[in-house]
């Protein structure tokens, strides 16, 4: 099964930007599946649950549909986010066995990025007892937009906690966290028909892999777990770097009011940019009515553009 | 003359009897630790279709899964697209290979609607929506395939959605959501098909005012709730388990009352009230579910437990009363002289059963009916479920203070109890006990059900991702406090059944005391459910 790495790890050093690439996939292959399960694309995200007390009629085992059938009538589905986290934390996960730095700043955003699909979910509940009261009560969580989630992200990466390789004792935590997974490069499928055990573990686990990190500064506040974390700092991006996939800011719009990295003084890296008036066409004074219209104006307006050189 | 069991029962007797209720009590909140929780919500992303023939006029034309799919949020899919191209397709159960069990009694779905920023576009802050919804069915064939579709339900409605725009930092608000509320879509009372099929269009129609204030709606999901099996199972064997029991207490307690060859008392009459709603309440119909399609089942269960809970009320009521004295020398009490009480137990009910009619009555004709979407609608509902509320504050005003004049009455006994031979005094005050604790006994369970009520809310309104809850307490509660009740009237019958022993055969008569009950006016009239009353009666006329 494929790791996370969608770019090689030896060629990508471990700084911001590469925690957040980690903490962004990690959340948007939650998210993914997610949707895809309440999409009903994914089959074998439906009732792996399997309840205590429920008689055990498939004993046997083979069956597994009907297993799921009978577990569907008993007491319906679980949460389509829940499989989301799980096949997450298996698919996105495997591969870091959190031994080195490398692997524990990975393990670390992985997490990160889940935790703000879940910070993110709201609860909605809906009455159904007697006469409509409430005397019955049904909750479900609300999936976030994807968005919102990148925009969080995002705010995390800038405010990503510098941590060091520390020295004492943490091997031990590390590798017991670790003897409490899943096995290596399991199916998809398999998951599923794994023993509730392995997913309390799962659930018990689910904020740390039981290592903490320590801030690169002393005097910080070591690294929560929706902080995003880096150990490198990040290569130049002034300049071209084929190698490290970095395309350099030669012609690249700024903003020249701008302090942030946005601004032409940044952004530009000194190298001061060129200030030209256009011609913009931009639709303007939109209407939209459902399902699929928009009607806007085209409306012509001069801008000044600023490119670094 | 005789008593009721709860003065003549033997301190030993009576703790044995308390510890059987109070296992039975046990028993059936532990019974709902084994439950799942009483119903799952299932969230179904919609598939969005296009219909390319939107005025085919052929009610059985149905889209499914399969159909032309697109994506709403790539906009070059949709250009040329008019609403009432656009069907959003929803399978339930939404895995193909499950499909619904009538143990699982009643679905209820709920509408999220995902609207997104558009350019310029400014949403009010409520929606309103028209929804034209259509529901199918299918069933398994024996030979593992599916009948085809057929029509169930349709209709359009008019719903309100409240929408608003929480982040203001965003410069570009393009594509970010809204922050929505869910809208109720439908209820079934009864899940007797196994798939079902809902299409539903938005219509746009600038004329008549449909769907103009909808913004850009990236997805629709459908949240379905129905009760999960095993809860049904548990709860129904729970009733099977009951009903047989109250049957039988109800009959050894009319038998006793028979063989003292009087008129049965108010009281006796109202305890039987009380042990046959609770054994219509008990009554397991629900296995009829099974076989047959039984649509009202959510409205019959609605007016099973409003019996019942008038019935606990107005037996409350007139159990203060008939220990308060207001028989006017005893004779017969009928329901009459409570009338002014009871009537706020019947107003009460009745509106709630209007409203009840008026909602879930009317969903069995169209499930998609709601009272509170309309204006006027919501008026009617609101004012029912005030003028409920009214009569519900009465009812215990009245019962609070008939509670009050019984334990005022009590006191003053109590005082000239030193003045009564050494037995005498004794016995009464083990009556004035148990009596006091039957009292507890009922406060307690009145408060059992509100804290439960309130652990529920918290149980289930609680985030659980954070929880590591092996144990489904919501369930327990609900059965806990069903059980709880059940225990509670069978104790009622138990206890307040005519006792077989005389009072000549008591030693404190046999002492030669004087027996203060032959002296009164009362003895001749058989009425007399308990000594207590005598008594209190007796000193009354003190």
């Amino acid at each position: 099964m494929l790791s996370i790495a969608l770019l090689p790890t030896l060629f990508v050093p471990g700084c911001r930007e590469t925690a957040f690439i980690y903490a962004i996939t990690s959340a948007a292959v939650t998210h993914a599946i997610a949707r895809a399960c309440s999409e009903g694309t994914i089959d074998t995200c439906n009732c792996e649950t399997h309840y205590r007390g429920r008689p055990q009629v498939f004993s046997n085992g083979n069956n597994a549909a009907v297993a799921n059938v009978r577990d569907f009538e008993w007491g319906g589905c679980s949460d389509n986010i829940g499989f989301g986290f799980d096949v997450s934390r298996e698919f996105v996960d495997t591969g870091e066995r959190g031994k080195t730095l490398r692997e524990k700043m990975n393990l670390h955003n992985n997490e990160a990025g889940r935790w703000h699909v879940q910070s993110q979910m709201r609860q909605e509940c809906k009455c159904h007892g007697m006469s409509g009261s409430c005397t019955v009560k049904t909750c479900w969580m609300r999936l976030p937009s994807f968005r919102v989630i990148g925009d969080l992200l995002k705010d995390r990466y800038d405010g990503a906690s510098h941590v060091t390789a520390s020295n004492t004792g943490h091997n031990r935590n590390a590798n017991k966290a670790h003897s409490n997974r899943l096995p290596k490069n399991p199916k998809l499928n398999a998951i599923m028909s794994n023993s509730i055990h392995a997913k309390r573990e799962n659930r018990r686990k689910q904020h740390k892999y039981g290592f903490q990190l320590k801030p690169f500064n002393p005097e910080h506040k070591p690294p929560g777990v929706k902080d995003l974390v880096y150990y490198e700092m990040s290569p130049g991006f002034c300049e071209k770097n084929p190698k490290l996939g970095i395309q350099g800011t030669h012609g690249r719009q700024c903003n020249d009011t701008s302090i942030g990295v946005d601004g032409c003084d940044i952004m530009c890296c000194g190298r001061g940019y060129r200030t030209q008036e256009v011609t913009v066409v931009e639709r303007c004074n939109c209407t939209f009515h459902w399902c699929c219209e928009v009607k806007c104006d085209i409306c012509r307006t001069k801008k000044t553009v600023h490119t670094c050189v | 003359m005789p008593g009721t069991i709860l003065e003549n029962l033997s301190g030993r007797k009576l703790s044995v009897l308390v510890v059987i209720l109070l296992s039975a009590q046990l028993a059936c909140f532990l019974i709902g630790l084994l439950s799942p929780s009483p119903a799952t919500s299932q969230g179904i992303l919609s598939t969005v279709c296009v219909d390319d023939n939107p005025d085919a006029d052929n009610i059985n034309r149905w889209f499914t899964k399969q159909c032309k799919e697109i994506h709403l949020n790539q906009e070059k899919a949709t250009v040329g697209l008019d609403a009432k191209n656009l069907v959003f397709v929803v399978q339930m159960p939404r895995h193909d290979i499950l499909d619904f069990s009538r143990w699982q009694q009643n679905l209820v779905g709920v509408l999220q609607i995902d609207v997104v920023y558009q350019v310029e576009q400014k949403l009010d802050p409520i929606i309103e929506l028209t929804l034209d919804a259509r529901l199918a069915y299918s069933d398994k064939t024996s030979t593992g395939g599916r009948t085809p579709w057929q029509y169930y339900a349709h209709a359009e409605e008019k719903r309100y959605m409240d929408c608003s725009f929480e982040d203001t930092t965003i410069k570009d608000k393009n594509g970010y959501p809204y922050n929505c509320s869910m809208v109720p879509l439908f209820e079934l009372g009864a899940i007797s098909h196994d798939y079902y099929l809902l299409n539903l269009r938005l219509p746009y129609n600038y004329t008549v005012q449909k769907n103009t204030g909808l913004g850009r709606i990236e997805d629709v999901y459908l949240h379905v709730i129905h009760m999960n099996g095993g809860f049904t199972k548990i709860w129904i064997s729970l009733k099977t388990f009951f009903f047989p029991i109250i049957i039988a207490i109800m009959v050894w307690f009319w038998n006793r009352v028979h063989i003292l060859n009087r008129t049965p008392a108010l009281l006796e009459y109202m305890l039987m009230g009380l042990g046959g709603t609770l054994a219509f309440l008990n009554l397991p119909v629900e296995y009829l579910t099974l076989i047959f399609d039984m649509p009202y089942m959510l409205l019959l269960s609605d007016i099973r437990q409003g019996i019942f809970y008038a019935m606990l009320l107005s037996f409350w009521l007139v159990f203060a009363g008939e220990h308060m004295l207001i028989q006017d020398n005893g004779e017969r009490n009928t329901l009459k002289m409570y009338w002014k009480h009871l009537s706020t137990i019947v107003i009460g009910c009745l509106c709630l059963l209007i409203f009840d009619l008026c909602e879930r009555g009317v969903q069995l004709l169209n499930p998609f009916y709601s009272i509170w979407v309309t204006p006027i609608g919501t008026n009617l509902a609101l004012s029912f479920i005030i003028l409920a509320g009214i009569s519900a504050s009465l009812y215990f005003i009245f019962l609070c203070y008939m509670i009050w004049r019984v334990f005022k009455n009590m006191s003053i006994k109590r005082s000239i109890l030193p003045s009564m031979s050494q037995a005498r005094r004794l016995h009464y005050e083990g009556i004035i006990y148990r009596f006091n604790f039957l009292m507890l006994v009922t406060v307690v369970c009145a408060a059992l059900t509100v804290v439960s009520f309130i652990l529920s809310q918290v149980a289930e309104g609680q985030n659980k991702w954070d929880e590591n809850m092996d144990l489904e307490l919501t369930s327990a509660l609900h059965t806990g406090v069903y059980g709880m009740w059940n225990v509670y009237i069978c104790a009622m019958l138990i206890l307040y059944a005519p006792s077989h022993k005389q009072w000549s055969a008591d030693p404190i008569c046999a002492e030669g005391e004087e027996v203060e009950f032959s002296r009164l006016p009362t003895e001749a009239s058989p009425n007399e459910i308990s000594s207590l009353t005598s008594f209190a009666s007796k000193a009354s006329i003190e």
